[in-house]
């Protein structure tokens, strides 16, 4: 449409991004930061932790996603650490809606950009506890309205806003404030959510689960998504410093982990269908992934059986999962969780291949 | 600065976040681009920097390597073919999945000039610069001679013998190094205008060291070691005793070895010179080569200092050869027939450190036992010749007092293997670089040069999750069975594989432009720049909003990135 190209044209504009074509003149930027060869859509100064995954994850996201986007963002801590009123972290269009109801209020905003006769994207974002636990309901009826919400639920496994709650995320044996390790219990005694296969239920168009280990894995997911008319669904490992216990350092280290150990498959389903799976190259033991969290430090208490026993579990689960979606990898893939992390001079190795 | 008017209902401007410095949240430790020396520059005697051309060849900039590579050494096909390749040792990559062949593709690249005429990035130095005498054309007069055009002086090189190379023509057999291959490279650096070659004219007969330094505005000394040094077993020394270097010698000018040869040969000594003679005699017809080495072979808990201290490959050869290798051993007792030997006694040896800290080594009574032998071969190494250098000379060699090879003498350096504690063509490449740089510095004003303190970069500072795993190219080599005196044995790479294989670099301590840091940042304050940023890499850190998480630097590939104490 001549009104949309317009309104990109502007767009473009207005946020500094390279021209379409040389035939385009483009103003030089002015500064180092204004002349960025990707889109800003959320930018420096937030106040997301040292190492945080979600801020990472987000950032991620918005580059893949904008600039022709709206967001609507439940409460937590994206929601937080980003708009500190009177400052904003965002350049899009971006509306704050309560924990529950992010994706009723993305559903609104795209029936009324739809009745304006507008493209623009609607993105909803949530934490898990904005989408395992509070604002599942609403979810839910989003993807049964088929409204074209691109939803993205940035999963650190608890309630790390306010205090480091528990929410049905939280993995089996992690200790929390509210599920504390102890002599009563190992940490959480309920098994982590299968959220995806809830979502993938409501035979949408694309669901998925990603990682920040992953940068050019979650790029990709996030292109595939935009690209569909459609309710579509991604959820983001996003492992948390504060909230898990490990060195800021480590947050991209933890989170490969995660995937590579199996405990975080990442998938794509579509119309509730299987459709696609990072092989894992080397399965790692759990204890890798383990081992490197505080949350999880009570397991490794040599004198109390009930820590082994719980290992032993989280392995069980983590083969389970390798299992169920047929995660183990035959032979070397580039894109397998091993490949598409390799780089060369210039650039992720993927991108050239 | 301007108050902001709040008033109900109104609402943040996109982007305002960047009006509040997260950068002071950092509390111990920021960012920094730290170039480190990758593991193979910091082990090379010749000063490469071999991270540094591979990074070029992964530019797919074959002639901007071969300028980086002669920037220290001008004699790649040379080095790439004799050296013992201690960067390949050190190469962090041996961790993973085997070392870069760094030494095929300097080879190839050494080649490729040649063949391509890709001139030496060189000026020539105004007729009236300074000029430097240099005595002895072997691999370090060379190099000293174009590192001195290469910094604008004039070089005159004296050469004893009647062509140049020294023991690179009169030591190292052909099937190492092709005669052509020698010749064209030489050629191409000798045929520098700034250089000129006097050849029959040794120190001592010809010209005389005060001479040179009256008529010279400084002297390099690079007469190598041409005397074998003194061999007897208890005092007692064979008739008919052939030192290898001399056995070497006679064998390359006239093809022929002495008689005794045909027979049972014991090799005594442990460098590549005792390697090549073991060789040649056995391919020449000896029934039987063996050679006693006090060193041990290279095994998974060989001390490095234990090391038999020869080209690896050129190990590996000789045992395909047949070549019998005694190690930990010392030859204790010679068993004559008059004043022939028809046998040696041998005996086990162990290194132990001793009092002064330095490995000595300790004989095992009882392990003594009898070989029968046709003939002995001394290859223990060489000392100076010292005629011509009367009181320079500090024992057997020059010992001079720094890197740069400066002798007591005022404007004399001395270089290369006559250094006493030298022992390869790539050192004597590296001395020269380094003479030329201080008799620069002396002759043409400027700074003295420093010694390069950068920290290395090993393998526990990079993180391999991002190096894809590739197979080290591996060369075809001629079969025992044809190998002669004449055909090299090592074969070369193509232009694809040495540019694959230069893929495998994983540039340790120097940036790869990877995009890792940026994309990584979950802070946005890593800034990527078109033109490379003043520090060479692409990427600078916007300590505005660095709020010192680390990430960056665990996630960087090679170490490029180091957190560092916060300051101030």
């Amino acid at each position: 449409m001549v009104q949309d190209s317009t309104r990109l044209n502007g767009l473009r504009a207005k946020h500094g991004r390279p021209p379409a074509g040389p035939h385009e003149p483009q103003a030089a930027p002015s500064t180092l930061r204004q002349g960025q060869p990707r889109f800003r859509g959320l930018e420096a100064g937030h106040r997301a932790c040292q190492g945080c995954g979600e801020a990472l994850a987000a950032r991620i996201v918005m580059e893949n996603a904008g600039p022709d986007v709206m967001v609507a963002n439940a409460t937590g801590c994206l929601e937080v650490f980003t708009t500190p009123w009177p400052q904003s972290a965002w350049r899009v269009p971006w509306m704050h809606s309560l924990f529950e109801n992010a994706a009723a209020i993305a559903s609104g905003m795209e029936a009324a950009l739809k009745a304006r006769g507008r493209n623009t994207k609607v993105l909803a974002f949530g934490g898990d506890g904005g989408t395992y636990d509070i604002g599942f309901q609403a979810l839910s009826g989003m993807l049964e309205r088929h409204h074209d919400v691109l939803y993205v639920c940035y999963d650190n496994e608890a309630y790390m806003n306010t205090g480091i709650q528990r929410s049905s995320s939280t993995p089996h044996a992690a200790s929390t404030t509210t599920s504390p390790a102890g002599k009563e219990r190992m940490g959480k005694r309920h098994l982590k959510k299968d959220l995806l296969s809830i979502i993938a239920a409501h035979h949408i168009p694309y669901a998925a689960s990603a990682s920040v280990a992953y940068p050019a894995d979650l790029a990709r997911k996030v292109r595939y998504a935009m690209g569909i008319e459609g309710p579509t669904f991604l959820v983001v490992h996003s492992p948390c410093p504060l909230g898990w216990r490990h060195a800021s350092a480590l947050t991209v280290e933890v989170a490969r982990r995660a995937v590579e150990c199996g405990l975080f498959p990442l998938v794509e389903l579509e119309r509730g269908a299987l459709t696609n799976i990072m092989p894992i190259r080397t399965p790692r033991p759990v204890v890798d992934y383990l081992e490197l969290q505080g949350r999880f430090a009570h397991l490794f208490d040599e004198t109390d059986t009930r820590a082994i026993e719980e290992r032993d579990h989280l392995q069980a689960l983590a083969d389970h999962n390798i299992l169920t979606y047929g995660l183990a990898g035959t032979g070397d893939d580039p894109v397998d969780t091993t490949g598409i992390a390799h780089v060369r001079r210039g650039g992720p190795l993927a991108e050239r291949t | 600065m301007t108050m902001t008017r709040l008033t109900r209902g109104a609402w943040a401007a996109p982007g305002t976040s960047l009006e509040f410095k997260t950068g002071n949240w950092r509390s111990t430790e920021r960012p920094v681009h730290a170039h480190a020396k990758a593991p193979c520059h910091a082990a090379c005697p010749a000063g490469e920097d071999q991270q540094a051309w591979f990074a070029k060849l992964q530019e797919g900039q074959p002639q901007q390597a071969w300028r980086a590579l002669v920037h220290a050494n001008p004699l790649p096909a040379i080095t790439g073919r004799v050296c013992p390749h201690p960067c390949e040792t050190a190469c962090n990559r041996a961790a993973l999945d085997g070392a870069l062949a760094i030494h095929n593709v300097e080879r190839w690249l050494g080649d490729e000039a040649v063949a391509r005429g890709w001139a030496y990035p060189v000026d020539t130095p105004a007729p009236d610069a300074p000029r430097v005498a240099i005595v002895g054309a072997g691999p370090g007069g060379l190099s000293a001679a174009y590192h001195c055009v290469r910094l604008g002086l004039n070089a005159a090189l004296f050469e004893a013998a009647p062509e140049a190379g020294g023991l690179l023509r009169s030591a190292i057999p052909p099937t190492r190094l092709p005669r052509d291959t020698l010749d064209a490279e030489l050629g191409r650096l000798l045929a520098l205008p700034g250089i000129t070659l006097n050849l029959r004219a040794r120190l001592g007969r010809d010209v005389t060291l005060d001479g040179l330094r009256d008529a010279f505005g400084a002297v390099i000394l690079s007469p190598g070691c041409e005397l074998p040094k003194p061999w007897s077993v208890r005092g007692a020394v064979p008739a008919d005793l052939h030192d290898g270097l001399h056995l070497l010698r006679d064998f390359m000018d006239h093809g022929a070895l002495p008689d005794a040869a045909r027979g049972d040969v014991i090799v005594h000594g442990g460098g590549n010179t005792a390697m090549d003679i073991c060789r040649i005699m056995k391919r020449a017809g000896a029934n039987r080569v063996t050679l006693i080495t006090a060193s041990a072979l290279p095994g998974p808990n060989t001390a490095r200092d234990d090391l038999i201290n020869v080209v690896p490959r050129e190990l590996e050869e000789a045992l395909e050869e047949g070549i019998e290798v005694i190690e930990h051993a010392t030859v204790s007792r010679l068993i004559m027939k008059g004043s022939r030997v028809t046998g040696v006694e041998i005996v086990s040896l162990r290194k132990e450190p001793g009092p002064d800290g330095r490995k000595r080594r300790v004989e095992f009574e009882g392990t003594e036992r009898v070989l029968p032998v046709d003939m002995v071969v001394p290859c223990v190494g060489e000392q100076v010749s010292p005629d011509g250098f009367e009181g320079v000379l500090d024992g057997a060699y020059f010992w001079p007092d720094d890197a740069w090879g400066r002798l007591r003498e005022d404007g004399v350096f001395a270089i290369g293997d006559a250094r006493g504690n030298r022992g390869t063509v790539a050192a004597a490449i590296g001395d020269g670089r380094l003479a030329a740089q201080a008799v620069a510095a002396r002759l043409l004003g400027g700074d003295a040069p420093v010694a390069d303190l950068r920290p290395e970069r090993g393998v526990a500072g990079l993180n391999t999750a991002y190096y894809p795993a590739m197979r080290r190219t591996a060369v075809a080599k001629l079969p025992v069975a044809k190998r002669g005196f004449e055909t090299e044995i090592e074969g070369g790479l193509s232009r694809a594989e040495a540019m694959a294989e230069a893929e495998r670099c994983l540039s340790c301590g120097n940036c790869l432009a990877c995009d890792n840091c940026w994309t990584m940042c979950p802070d946005s304050a890593v800034i990527k720049t078109v033109e490379a940023a003043t520090d060479g890499s692409h990427y600078v850190f916007d300590l505005d909003y660095c709020k010192g998480c680390g990430l960056c630097a665990q996630e960087c590939p090679t170490g490029y990135i180091q957190m560092v104490a916060e300051t101030g």
